[in-house]
């Protein structure tokens, strides 16, 4: 088999994204954002961007663009992705762009497109821009319809910490004066961060990797095997709790206070019992995410929607059926709607420490109170043309279970569940495998692999 | 056909929404990236509002190839280019449309020296464009963003070295900006060393002009000609937007026509100048062979537009040449290092004023009397050749130059008769010493709209 090929460049409906250079030039960048201004109409469009070096580069090519389209732009700098979106909501823009390739690495970045109410276009609306895009059927507003740059780099983290604070208790938080560590891998959060829970959340707060001028220290994205640094803090200083963000601070991952990095889906069952505790309601998640949030919401009665991988599928549904919290739990991607219908690392933060407020528990208590699964997750490399075969390959392997096509195949069987989908980004097959028992766990799992071959 | 777009040597130049795009200015700007060798890049630009959009881009594309960019703001040209020798960049690029409507841009581009680009360089240039294939840098080499302000103190110490204020701040003079950058400089002049120069239409504007931003007799009639009397100044000077270019008017408020800067500025620098060669163009007045002569000077004459006489520039040990320049008030000085500079023009006629205890009309009248009367065709762009042809041979009796269109000279009368490079559009121009040449402008009019 051939090696898979290398994508530079990725311009779907997820937005561009590649590899700065060669492949995601600044005409590139200007054309997609033309495009989109043209789409979104001469109005405002807030801009922002994550730390990573090109972010510049980019931001100024998006910036020309919009103009060009005649838009109202609005810089609010080095921001997280969520802050943007909240604040496009809040001022009422057209909508938003944020430069960041979130957790890719450092040589790719990406545009993330976002409506007027700061949601990620829905299906309808991304297909409807690429082919205004292809088409370069772009509005070129007049000179006298260009409109001066503007900036705001105050009021919109501002405004976020504000309405994330509003959801919890921030009284009683305040009070426990936590001993927190933080990593924000030099990103788009990490002075927000520090505001956040320094001084807005009065934590004795170990921060490494909070300067934005410095590049990314450890691999962008916050997983068990990235955070040993953080990890090492949290036991050498004697931390109740560790967090840690990707570049654009819309991921969030957690280390208990052993210095154990939690699992992703365990961190959104936690948030979720946190929110569920105040309000119940319905909540979403995608095909992929554990089972452990079926077992949670039933502690409460709430019911659970399933989803295709990819955030906004997530948002679509949570909007459809007025969901009080959702997310990805593969991801690291929390979503809670009154704060704003997107990922969130500060609303993880901020329901995390103040269940840990209200119930006087530690992280590691509050995750064994979570029932137990045993998963693997992997991915493997597919030619084009084989991948009908290879899933009707993996039906025969696992007879008699219940089948979901919505997002390549998903089996659920009495001991667990396999589910097997095409990455949206690169010639791979992702694999998720869960269950009770990690013996029965391995076995699906390795079933699931030799069908690869 | 007008056109809205135009790709050049001269560069880039287009009207903003229907002919010059976002695109074609990344595209440009990322091939003057890849054209230049390493080092930073000086930008700047003038008011129009479609500016901030086209900074933008650049900035993204000379990032993009590895470039820092030093930004100067809103700046003359002058300010760009004298600032890229200051700095040792490797070159420079200028926002602006000089002395075209608001609804027109352009990006002007400079070598290191700060000087317009050749031919041969600005044909490279273009070789790279076209294929659109650039030197882009991998994430860790991407050129960085440093905003430079108080450049124009810098340029003003320039001039200070080349003139004596405490001897021009004598004068009260009416300026009109014509909402340009001239407005910034002298605003500061005026700040700095005391200077009287009473400004007009000195607020900074994106799109809507006071007037047509041209430097002609006309246009100094609209608004500044008018208050020169009543204000008792000593002269009237108007600016183009970007301040390359100048005209003036006298103390009576009569305008004076552009042609009269170039010949006016030789005869003040020639006898101070080792060099003693004038570089103009085919269309400018007769009266610079005459001033020239004066002075033991000679004039060269090349084609229309700046790329002509950058390349004759280059032609010549810079000891050689005194100045060079156009009849639209475009003039640059060896002094200031061959660079199109409105406003170290007019201190020199300032200087001259000074030093020849003469009124600005009675200077203006000291010179021999040229008309000229200027005039256009439309034509199809088939037809000129053999229009070319045969009118060389309507007028055997005069000496031809085809360096650029036709131009025949007599003794005391010559035509030029040339195609506009921006519009499918023949001009005459046609000048005599003394009184106009009606019959000559007549027949040649006559005879190249049997053409049309």
């Amino acid at each position: 088999m051939s090696a898979p090929r290398e994508h530079n460049l990725k311009i779907g409906v997820s937005g561009i994204r590649g590899v700065v250079g060669e492949f995601l030039t600044p005409a590139l960048a200007a054309a997609f954002a033309q495009a989109f201004g043209t789409y979104v109409g001469a109005g405002r469009v807030v801009v922002g961007r994550d730390t990573r070096p090109s972010g510049e580069m980019i931001q100024h090519a998006v910036c020309c663009g919009l103009l060009a389209a005649g838009c109202e732009v609005v810089d609010v700098g080095i921001v997280p992705t969520p802050t943007i979106q909240i604040y496009v909501e809040h001022i009422g823009a057209r909508g938003g762009i944020a430069v960041t390739a979130s957790h890719n690495p450092p040589e790719y970045n990406a545009l993330k497109l976002f409506n007027h109410e700061g949601l990620f276009f829905n299906h309808y609306e991304r297909s409807e821009l690429i082919d205004l895009y292809h088409q370069s059927d772009f509005y070129h507003a007049a000179n006298e319809e260009i409109r001066p740059l503007a900036s705001d780099y105050e009021a919109p983290g501002r405004l976020h910490l504000d309405r994330v604070l509003s959801q919890v208790n921030a009284a009683r938080i305040r009070e426990r004066r936590f001993r927190a560590a933080l990593d924000s891998v030099n990103g788009a959060g990490s002075l927000l961060s520090i505001a956040f829970l320094r001084d807005r959340l009065n934590c004795d707060l170990h921060a490494i990797a909070v300067d934005p001028t410095k590049p990314f220290p450890r691999v962008a994205e916050p997983r068990p095997d990235t955070l040993g640094d953080l990890a090492e803090l949290v036991r050498r200083e004697r931390r109740e709790i560790g967090f840690a963000q990707d570049p654009d601070a819309d991921r969030l991952a957690i280390v208990d206070e052993t210095g154990r990095v939690l699992d992703n889906d365990d961190v959104l069952a936690l948030v979720m019992e946190a929110v569920l505790a105040r309000q119940p309601g319905d909540v979403v998640v995608n095909l992929t995410t554990s089972s452990v949030i079926d077992d949670v919401a039933a502690r409460y009665n709430c019911r659970v929607w399933r989803t295709p991988v990819g955030e906004a599928n997530v948002v679509e549904r949570m909007r459809e059926v007025n969901a009080v919290i959702g997310g990805e739990g593969s991801n690291g991607g929390i979503i809670f709607p009154r704060v704003q219908l997107c990922r969130d690392s500060y609303t993880g933060m901020a329901f995390l420490l103040d269940r840990m407020a209200a119930t006087g528990c530690s992280v590691s208590q509050l995750a064994a109170l979570l029932p137990r699964y045993s998963r693997r997750l992997g991915k493997i490399p597919f030619e084009h043309g084989r991948l009908g075969t290879l899933m009707r390959a993996v039906e025969d392997a696992f007879p008699g279970g219940a089948v979901d096509r919505t997002d390549g195949l998903k089996i659920a069987m009495a001991a667990g569940w396999v589910h097997v989908r095409a990455s949206n980004t690169e010639p791979i097959l992702r694999l998720a495998v869960e269950s009770r028992r990690e013996q029965d766990t391995e076995e699906m799992f390795s079933r699931l692999m030799s069908l690869a071959g | 056909m007008r056109r809205a777009l135009r790709i050049s040597n001269a560069g880039l130049r287009g009207v903003i929404g229907n002919g010059l795009t976002a695109t074609h200015a990344i595209d440009f700007a990322s091939a003057f990236g890849t054209f230049l060798e390493p080092g930073p890049v000086v930008l700047g630009r003038d008011p129009r509002a479609s500016g901030a959009m086209l900074r933008e881009g650049v900035i993204a594309a000379l990032s993009a190839t590895g470039h820092d960019v030093v930004d100067l703001g809103m700046v003359s040209t002058p300010v760009i280019q004298h600032a890229i020798r200051r700095i040792e960049a490797a070159g420079g690029i200028s926002i602006g449309a000089s002395h075209n409507a608001a609804e027109w841009n352009a990006l002007k581009f400079f070598g290191r020296n700060g000087i317009y680009l050749n031919t041969a360089e600005s044909s490279e240039l273009l070789d790279i464009y076209h294929p659109r294939k650039y030197a882009f840098v991998t994430y860790e080499a991407l050129g960085r963003l440093r905003e430079e302000a108080g450049e124009i103190d810098r340029y003003l110490d320039l001039l200070a070295d080349a003139y004596d204020f405490d001897v021009l701040r004598r004068f009260r003079v009416v300026v009109d900006c014509c909402n340009g950058t001239s407005a910034l400089i002298l605003r500061r002049l005026n700040e700095r060393h005391g200077c009287r120069f009473v400004l007009i239409n000195e607020h900074i504007e994106g799109s809507q002009f006071a007037h047509e931003p041209a430097t002609n007799a006309r246009t100094l009639t609209l608004q500044l000609a008018p208050l020169i009397v009543p204000l008792e100044a000593h002269a009237g000077f108007l600016f183009d937007v970007d301040s390359d270019r100048v005209a003036l008017a006298t103390e009576r408020g009569d305008a004076v026509s552009e042609e009269m800067i170039l010949p006016m500025l030789a005869d003040h620098l020639l006898p101070r100048s080792a060099g003693k060669l004038v570089i103009t163009n085919l269309s400018t007045t007769a009266l610079l062979e005459e001033v020239a002569a004066r002075h033991g000077g000679s004039v060269v004459r090349v084609p229309v537009g700046r790329q002509a006489a950058m390349d004759a520039l280059a032609a010549y040990r810079p000891e050689q040449v005194a100045l060079a320049g156009e009849g639209t008030g475009a003039v640059m000085m060896a002094r200031f290092r061959f660079i199109y500079d409105g406003i170290a023009s007019m201190l020199a006629i300032l200087t001259m004023m000074h030093e020849r205890r003469q009124p600005l009309s009675e200077m203006i009248g000291s010179y021999s009397r040229y008309s000229m009367i200027k005039g256009e065709v439309p034509l199809n762009s088939r037809h000129i050749p053999a229009l070319l042809m045969r009118l060389q041979r309507e007028f055997p009796d005069g000496e031809a130059n085809v360096a650029d269109g036709l131009r025949i000279d007599w003794a005391d009368r010559w035509f030029h008769v040339r195609v506009s490079q921006t519009e499918p559009i023949v001009r005459i121009i046609c000048e005599q010493r003394g009184e106009t040449p009606r019959a000559l402008y007549d027949s040649v009019l006559d005879f190249v709209g049997r053409f049309a």
